[in-house]
């Protein structure tokens, strides 16, 4: 709600197929190779080129759409989406109009501590277009065709979403089922993964409003604010008289405004029609239902998995779970240890130094087996806490294993009594006057006499254990 | 029957083809007549018959995933009528 509008959202997410090769050519589909450099005669719309299907991009639709609890169509149909562009050579996108390969879905997302459903309307595949460069030359636009013909994977939201963040929870959502699947990388920096998103607004009670469609969203920030953006422009509108026109409009990432497109004008007209090069799409039961056998484990599983496992809460375990490799990861080092440990260091520790340094958990400088062994050592009681967070930077820094440093430096807390009680006498010894005030009642000093201790030990004391010393001989 | 003006000028221009006002009236007659033609279908009744996308009674035929490079740019970039780099270029386009 803002200012007593309702904002109705729906969305429609484009996601890349992790394949290797083109939709209907075998042109390679890898990132960032020379301008046209992959780019078949099929890609290039050279006559008589005729269209063959990727039996792996299909499989992956159908997995996809097994993973959004969809009903998958035995028999689907290739349409031509009719519109000219200068990245499109065919004149025409090959997609899927009336009889997409994946109809209803839905997912469950949390917004703001709340779990809701989101309906999925369909899944359909279609190829990618082009790519113009339009800042490369003041009076040309340039063309590279690279992406054309890539394996797309459109798949259609109901208009259930009534806020920007279920809106980003929706599409967070979407990207992590993709990503355990393995259909889809997820790259939205690449644009592997871009959203169109379709807002609305209306008064409680009154029926939906005219949307508008902001097209080619690509990272959660800017679906966020483009969303607040575009509802406050169509409440001012309203309230000021005038009528909303349905129309695409783009996002500006610098100005966070958007703005019509005006060569959509007569984009609704497209002229849809059965691609004669294509016949309909017929997939066996048998397998489909081998497909279905080979899903495996989706977030919303694996978080209830973790919470009754490892007895993490609702939070830790959705935060964990949301990104596969981050799960992975998780259960590399939970393996055969005390998992609050293992989540304290994982959540708190590993996080905060991956966030500074912005890297992906793929990244980190710090191996599962290695905060593994770092673990092993805090619960064992060899290192205390403290001297553990020490370590932990410098495994950071060097790469180096927990065993190692604690080695080299001789870090191992020393927990022997026989040790820890020399120390201490030590300590009370050459404190006669705090020790008479503390026995006087200045409890506070107990502080005191713990750091000097600990100074002797050169911080290796174990605190517990050197605490109860201390206790007993000072009580005395 | 007469094909309309404005839904003449409307495929023109999506199409890419600009009208000639003086074919206006034998363009518009001659559309009308394919549409009459075609529009002969409306009069079968296809009450119980599925839609039909393609009349071969056949699924279509999958290829596997293999990546194979058939074509260099140069190759690719031969047809076209302007290019800069490795790029086709076309009059900017102002999106």
């Amino acid at each position: 709600m803002i200012n007593g509008w309702e904002l109705v959202i729906g969305i429609e997410i484009h996601a890349q197929v992790k394949s290797k090769s083109k939709l209907f050519s075998s042109s390679s589909t890898e990132f960032g190779s020379g301008p046209n450099s992959q780019v078949s005669l099929v890609d290039a719309a050279m006559p008589g080129m005729l269209p063959v299907i990727n039996k792996f991009c299909v499989e992956q639709a159908v997995r996809s759409g097994i993973g959004l609890n969809a009903k998958i169509n035995n028999k689907s149909i290739f349409d031509r989406k009719n519109y000219f562009y200068q990245d499109l050579p065919q004149g025409y996108q090959i997609s899927q109009f009336k009889d997409p390969i994946v109809g209803n879905g839905f997912i469950e997302i949390v917004s703001e501590g709340q779990s809701k459903k989101i309906g999925i309307e369909r899944l359909h595949l279609e190829q990618d277009a082009g790519k113009s460069l339009h800042d490369q030359d003041p009076n040309l636009t340039f063309v590279d065709l690279n992406r054309s013909g890539i394996a797309l994977m459109e798949i259609v939201s109901m208009p259930d979403m009534k806020s920007p963040d279920e809106a980003v929870e929706y599409v967070k959502k979407v990207r992590s089922i993709l990503r355990y699947l393995d259909t889809c990388d997820g790259n939205m920096e690449q644009g592997s993964l871009r959203a169109d998103v379709n807002v609305s607004v209306n008064k409680p009670g009154d029926d939906l409003g005219t949307r508008c469609e902001i097209k080619n969203l690509n990272s959660f920030k800017y679906i966020h604010s483009a969303i607040i953006y575009e509802a406050k422009r169509q409440i001012k509108l309203i309230e000021s008289g005038e009528n909303i026109i349905q129309e695409t409009r783009l996002y500006n990432i610098d100005s966070g405004e958007t703005r019509s497109m005006r060569s959509k004008e007569d984009a609704h007209d497209y002229r849809y029609f059965p691609d004669p090069d294509l016949l309909p799409l017929i997939l066996e039961d048998d397998w489909v239902k081998k497909i279905r056998s080979s899903i495996p484990e989706l977030p919303d599983q694996k978080k209830e998995r973790f919470i009754r496992e490892y007895s993490l809460s609702e939070y830790d375990s959705s935060v964990i779970v949301s990104d596969k490799s981050t799960s992975d990861y998780y259960e590399k080092v939970v393996k055969d240890r005390n998992p609050k440990l293992v989540t304290t260091w994982v959540t708190s520790e590993l996080f905060s130094v991956l966030n500074k340094k912005n890297l992906s958990i793929d990244e980190s400088p710090i191996s599962p087996n290695h905060l593994g062994e770092l673990i092993d050592n805090i619960d064992s009681g060899k290192i205390s806490s403290r001297q553990a967070k020490d370590i932990f930077e410098e495994m950071c820094e060097t790469g180096e294993s927990a065993n190692n440093i604690i080695n080299e430096k001789g870090l191992s807390q020393i927990s022997d009594e026989g040790e820890l009680e020399k120390l201490v006498d030590n300590v009370i010894s050459s404190n006669p006057e705090n020790v008479e005030k503390y026995k006087n009642g200045k409890d506070k000093l107990f502080g005191f006499f713990v750091g000097e201790a600990m100074k002797l030990s050169k911080g290796k004391a174990n605190p517990k254990v050197l605490n109860e010393l201390l206790k007993s001989k000072l009580n005395t | 029957m007469e094909f309309d003006k404005d839904g003449l000028y409307k495929l023109g221009k999506l199409s890419k083809i600009q009208i000639d006002e003086s074919k206006l009236k034998s363009l518009s007659s001659d559309l009308g007549s394919i549409i009459e033609f075609i529009d002969r279908l409306k009069s079968i009744d296809t009450e119980n018959v599925d839609p039909t996308s393609n009349s071969l009674d056949q699924s279509l035929v999958m290829r596997d995933d293999i990546a194979s490079d058939v074509n260099s740019a140069n190759e690719i970039l031969e047809n076209a009528p302007q290019k800069e780099l490795d790029f086709f270029s076309v009059p900017k386009v102002i999106e």
